[in-house]
């Protein structure tokens, strides 16, 4: 500590939070806090608007010599933290503290840095098509860089193991970590004071209190996302002749598939892999690339093979495993009774899926010319009791039509698609490594249902005829090619980035897809 | 208004010699009362919607005093209030959000500034000026100036304020000038204490009316021929009694300093970023004795000339520490000193930023500077240094990001009753191409931002209808504006309403009627359910806007042939109806009401009700929306429609799929938008909505244990 004289300046903490997270809560009972202790203090915010979800800031000053001891003496306070002289930082949230080290007002002389390393997504984060989330290692490491200590754990988890809110939490922490000159017995005091959830908000500060005491030993901060690999069902011997370096996606892969129709069609994508392998080995017989291609095929093509139908969707929706989880999200009470009601909204395209292809081509058809007429295209929105007997047995009989998928136009269809992809991708293979790979990782563009599903289809298609066609150029050109335009089709719903970057590459951009035109009154002069 | 504001109500009526702990906003409302104020209103905004919502809650304790308040509908009508002490000896407070509440209010302002006020007037303005601000960045120095208001910036210590607005009342009535205080973001909600002092009874009152209005007086009028001399008298008269006043009592504060060659002219709300700012420098220590010489000017308009003059003659250079463009103290402090022939230099913006919130860093970074020039006792390296070390740490966090870190703007609230609307708007420009539209002041300015990223313009609060009518003539599709049942009451009504049906236009008006003035803190309008309703309605779920049709029958009464009411939540009607009116032959004002309570408000007003049900054990149901993880396409369509922040992502649980799934959190209020788009947009099959019965009745129980064992046989593992 050092020596107190009238250059001292006060101890000034920053607390980044979210609007609504209780950050004004936490800021008055650190008032109070001092108030209580004895000590002058001054704290200040701009909530603005911030209430709404938005990210905001709030600060406090304390002198740290005791008001007995000061007189009449006032310390003057700053409304505003300077840079290189912040004392401390507290967070809830691991953007935030990161946007609080990027701003220069934490250095690495001074600042202790508390934060929480749960992520409050943000919306540019949750609206991206692919995965749009920032990485949290990165954000950690400059927080790391911008401090001379720091603290990261989950508040959050904390805050809902005692069932309270995070600025309880947070308090503990600013309690634990000594940054104030305050006895334990002030904060509680003023924790105590308030009305509703005394006892776990107490609760949460312990809880923070005791992590900070122990928080001397440096944590692993870099979470690792341990994924859970499940164990694949079939018999080992069939996947003996593949290296072993796929064997965990090919199992899982055909694990799926053959629980989505049956074991013949598991064998089916096991030939399809067998042929990829084939090229793989000899485009790259060193295996200087781990088998990469493979390993994605073995992915993408299990995940296109079990293509999500009504079938697949009555199949999941009516497991037993699926009624307890929701009961575990909506944090029911075993007491407590629930009802779930599933959204659906099947159109033509769904049902005519299952019918045979001659039948389906007219009901298409009948939908299209109802669309050309200006009026909706035909769908069911449905809003299914599956806690019902009556709306599981609908959803049984739907999964039950798994039997007959195989006849239905939709499944045709697919199987078509899947070997023109699988032979561009041998191919491909068979002419440069690259090339294959690339095609191989395009099987991302499929996924979801209706227009989704039709859009990545056509996407893929797209890329097939004008990117990978010999007439585009040179192999490693052509591989370039494909993968800047599949980065592009991930970025947005309409594709427009998809053919700006076609266009930019000397392909010709998607063709217009025709669309009924609405005519609007001109407003009156 | 469901928040309650028991505890600052007992901090007003605290007694003389009681310490008084709270925000400076608070502290101001209380030193009004010591004033002896006998009316307050105002129209509520950041960072002062706490003074006049705590003084309507508080109309029962403040009748006692005989203290009149009022709820005005724009910061015009607070203004207008003010007329009362032109002629009567009434101390009057009105408060808004500054710049924009000024601009709105200037018309009376000016017609309130020209015949003068007897009794004393003050305008506690919310200076909503750098981080923080929602509004446009100016100042409001230049009305005091233009207006010859008094302009008082005082010092952010809770007793300094307390004083200010005592003085700022005798100040105005010794100079016959209203009087502003501008208070910034960081300083009303400062926490801080003061002792207080007994609140005053006005002598004349809602308690001790007044038998007899003034008699006639034209010059009381902002009226020609008097007008003429008021001009004169402002300039001649009042300027230089208020400066006698300011002298006398010292209202701005001299801080001498061992170094007197040199001085510090800084705006009273500055003062604490400038003595942060010394104290770096070693040059003021931590109870703010200063080495260099201060006038800290708490009236920031008029200035003393005198006074400025006496404390920069016997130095060699001044530094006037200003915030905003243009630098009007400073150039009225160099035309002061030039006019006196005084040749101390003079520095401010020369070594301050031109524009933009002075924090401490930035009065460190003008300090450096003048130093340097002028003051080579004190050493400026260490200083220098640290500015550097946080210039090269800002420089060194930017080239490691890639690219900026997302922003987290302010958004809608979970279930919120205007993100259906703009899901419902987002699907018909899909339909019907992109439309022109003109957004407004409001919660609903939030769809400007990610996901919907809708608005072309924002002309003020209440003006949306209005900014369209250059537009619309243009634009081969019809333009939308879109307002708030706040903005409808506040100026929308008149300005764009009205103006639309004069003129016949083909024009598209949606409104919001959530019930209250919600981004300014959900405030009481006219057109808010009914306290007797809300009390009386047994099933508290259910919303309540539909039993006030003050917006519509306006509406009716004033023309409008083509209204349309939707529940907001409707995602599929709001889109049809929105098509409609875009597309109808009907050539005149179309207005659609999109209906559906604040969220806000109506958490505020359930949650105890429901917490009290459970207590007694009665049956509640609790709604909340999900998303079966394996069904999820993790395509993010559903979030690119909707933005809840209960809508969010978690890590795909399958091993083999690569992107993030949706996933709905807990506080989910099971507003049912999720479901609604799922069917509006034809979104993927994976949403559910679950409905939790706590405390379900017998006959409840016996269906769902049948129900279950017939559920068990059927469904697999």
């Amino acid at each position: 500590m050092q020596q107190i004289n009238s250059h001292t300046q006060p101890i000034s903490l920053l607390i980044c939070a979210l609007g609504g997270e209780g950050g004004g809560v936490l800021t008055q009972w650190l008032v109070e806090v001092a108030h209580t202790a004895g000590y002058a203090a001054q704290s200040t915010s701009i909530p603005g608007v911030a209430q709404r979800t938005g990210a905001t800031t709030y600060f406090i000053e304390v002198y740290p010599l005791p008001l007995a001891e000061l007189g009449v003496r006032k310390p003057v306070f700053s409304l505003n933290p300077i840079p290189g002289a912040l004392d401390a930082v507290i967070s809830s949230e691991l953007l935030e503290t990161a946007r609080c080290a990027s701003n220069g007002l934490p250095s690495p002389e001074r600042t202790l840095i508390i934060s929480s390393n749960a992520r409050t997504l943000t919306t540019t984060e949750r609206s991206a098509i692919g995965d749009g989330r920032l990485d949290t290692a990165a954000l950690l490491q400059i927080v790391q860089s911008a401090c001379r200590a720091h603290h990261v754990f989950d508040m959050q988890a904390i805050a809902h193991q005692h069932g309270t809110i995070v600025s309880a939490v947070m308090l503990g922490a600013i309690a634990g970590c000594g940054l104030f000159p305050f006895p334990k017995d002030a904060y509680l005091k003023v924790v105590k004071q308030g009305g509703r959830g005394v006892a776990a908000s107490v609760a949460g500060f312990e809880a923070a209190w005791q992590f900070m005491q122990q928080a001397s030993v440096p944590l692993n901060q870099v979470q690792q996302l341990v994924r859970d690999i499940a164990t694949a069902s079939a018999a080992p011997s069939k996947f003996d002749h593949y290296p072993i370096e796929i064997h965990t996606m090919l199992k899982l892969a055909h694990a799926r598939v053959s629980e989505y129709q049956n074991a013949a069609y598991g064998e089916v994508y096991l030939s399809r892999m067998a042929h990829v392998l084939k090229a793989e080995q000899q485009a790259d017989s060193a295996a200087s690339h781990a088998y990469a291609a493979t390993n994605e095929m073995a992915r993408w093509m299990g995940l296109w093979m079990a293509f999500d139908d009504i079938i697949r969707v009555a199949e999941l929706k009516s497991r037993a495993s699926r009624s307890s989880r929701v009961r575990q999200e909506s944090k029911a009470q075993a007491t407590d009774l629930l009802k779930v009601f599933d959204h659906f909204k099947p159109g033509m395209p769904e049902f005519a899926a299952l019918l045979p292809l001659s039948i389906a081509k007219y009901l298409l058809a009948w939908d299209r010319k109802r669309v050309q007429r200006g009026a909706e295209p035909f769908a069911l929105p449905l809003k299914l009791g599956s806690h019902t007997v009556m709306g599981m047995l609908a959803l049984r009989s739907l999964a039950a039509l798994k039997h007959v998928r195989k006849y239905g136009s939709r499944y045709r269809e697919e199987q078509a698609l899947i070997t023109q992809w699988v032979d561009a991708v041998i191919a491909g293979l068979q002419e440069d490594w690259q090339l294959g790979y690339e095609l191989a990782l395009c099987g991302r563009l499929i996924k979801g249902y209706g227009t989704t599903n039709l859009r990545g289809k056509e996407n893929l298609l797209h890329v097939m005829h004008h990117l990978a066609h010999p007439a585009f150029g040179i192999a490693t050109a052509r591989a370039a090619a494909i993968r800047l335009a599949r980065d592009a089709a991930l970025q947005d719903e309409a594709g427009s980035a998809l053919d700006q970057t076609l266009i930019k590459l000397g392909a010709p951009a998607r063709p217009v897809k025709e669309q009924p035109i609405r005519w609007i009154p001109r407003p009156k002069n | 208004m469901e928040v309650s504001f028991n505890e600052e109500i007992a901090s007003l009526k605290l007694g003389d010699g009681e310490v008084f702990h709270g925000e400076g906003i608070l502290a101001i409302t209380k030193a009004l009362l010591q004033s002896g104020v006998a009316y307050i209103g105002g129209y509520q905004g950041a960072p002062v919607s706490h003074l006049l919502d705590v003084m309507v809650q508080a109309r029962d304790y403040v009748s006692t005093l005989g203290v009149h308040v009022e709820a005005c509908s724009n910061e015009a009508s607070a203004a207008a209030m003010l007329g009362a002490s032109i002629h009567y000896p009434l101390r009057g407070a009105v408060t808004w959000k500054s710049i924009v509440g000024t601009n709105v209010a200037a018309d009376a302002l000016a017609n309130l500034s020209s015949p003068g006020v007897t009794g004393g007037t003050l305008i506690v303005v919310g200076e909503d000026y750098g981080e923080g601000a929602s509004v446009v960045q100016e100042r409001t120095h230049a009305f005091a100036m233009k207006s010859t208001m008094l302009l008082l910036d005082p010092r952010p210590d809770l007793g300094n304020m307390v004083d200010m607005v005592e003085h700022a009342f005798a100040l105005s009535e010794a100079s016959n000038m209203p009087a502003m205080m501008e208070l910034r973001i960081r300083a009303c909600h400062v926490r801080g204490s003061f002792v207080c002092k007994d609140n005053k009874k006005p002598a004349i009152s809602t308690r001790a009316l007044m038998q007899e209005p003034a008699s006639f007086d034209y010059t009381k009028l902002a009226h020609p021929p008097v007008t003429f001399g008021h001009e004169k008298l402002k300039i001649t008269e009042r300027i230089p009694a208020a400066q006698r006043y300011i002298l006398e009592n010292n209202l701005n504060e001299l801080h001498p300093g061992q170094y007197a060659d040199v001085g510090i002219i800084v705006q009273g709300g500055l003062y604490n970023a400038l003595i942060r700012s010394l104290q770096q420098f070693g040059a003021a220590d931590a109870y703010g004795n200063t080495d260099i010489p201060l006038l800290v000017l708490n009236v920031c308009f008029p200035l003393v000339p005198d006074q400025i003059a006496a404390f920069a003659e016997s130095k060699k250079a001044v530094l006037i520490i200003e915030e905003g463009a243009p630098e009007y103290i400073e150039h009225e402090i160099a035309t002061a000193l030039r006019r006196r022939d005084l040749q101390t230099a003079l520095h401010g913006k020369d070594m301050l930023p031109a524009v933009g919130e002075v924090n401490a860093e930035v009065v460190m970074g003008a300090l450096v500077k003048f130093f340097a020039r002028h003051l080579s006792a004190v050493d400026v390296a260490p200083v220098q240094t640290m500015l550097n070390a946080a210039v090269a740490r800002r420089n060194h966090s930017a080239i490691k990001l890639d690219a900026a870190l997302p922003a987290r703007p302010p958004g809608f609230c979970v279930g919120c009753p205007e993100r259906p609307v703009f899901a419902a708007l987002k699907m018909t420009q899909q339909e019907l191409g992109p439309l022109h539209i003109a957004a407004d002041i409001g919660c609903h300015s939030f769809a400007t931002f990610a996901p919907f990223s809708f608005g072309h313009s924002i002309l003020g609060y209440g003006m949306s209808l209005a900014s369209r009518a250059g537009v619309s003539p243009m634009m081969q599709r019809r333009v939308l504006s879109i307002m708030g049942d706040g903005g409808f009451w506040h100026n929308g009504l008149l300005t764009g309403v009205q103006s639309a049906l004069f003129n016949g236009d083909d024009a598209v008006l949606l409104i919001f009627k959530n019930g209250y003035t919600s981004a300014t803190g959900t405030q009481e309008i006219i057109s808010t359910p009914d306290a007797q309703i809300k009390s009386a309605v047994t099933d508290k779920l259910m919303s309540l806007t539909a039993t006030n049709r003050t917006i519509e029958n306006t509406l009716e009464g004033i023309g409008v042939k083509w209204i349309k009411t939707v529940h907001a939540y409707r995602v599929a009607d709001m889109r049809q109806v929105l098509k409609e009116a875009l597309t109808t032959e009907f050539s005149g004002l179309k207005v659609i009401i999109a209906e559906g309570e604040c969220q806000l408000e109506r958490q505020r007003r359930i949650r105890p009700w429901l917490a009290s049900l459970l207590a007694r054990g009665q049956r509640v149901v609790r709604v909340k929306y999900g998303v079966d993880e394996d069904v999820c396409n993790g395509d993010h369509a559903c979030i690119r429609l909707s933005g809840c922040p209960t809508l969010t992502l978690k890590d795909n649980p399958d091993p083999l799929k690569v992107d993030p799934v949706a996933t709905v959190i807990d506080g989910c209020v099971g507003c049912g938008l999720c479901g609604e788009n799922a069917h509006a947009a034809t979104l993927c099959p994976s949403f559910y909505r679950v409905e939790v019965i706590q405390n379900p009745r017998w006959y409840e129980q016996l269906v769902a244990s049948m129900r279950s064992t017939m559920l068990r046989l059927l469904q697999p593992a």
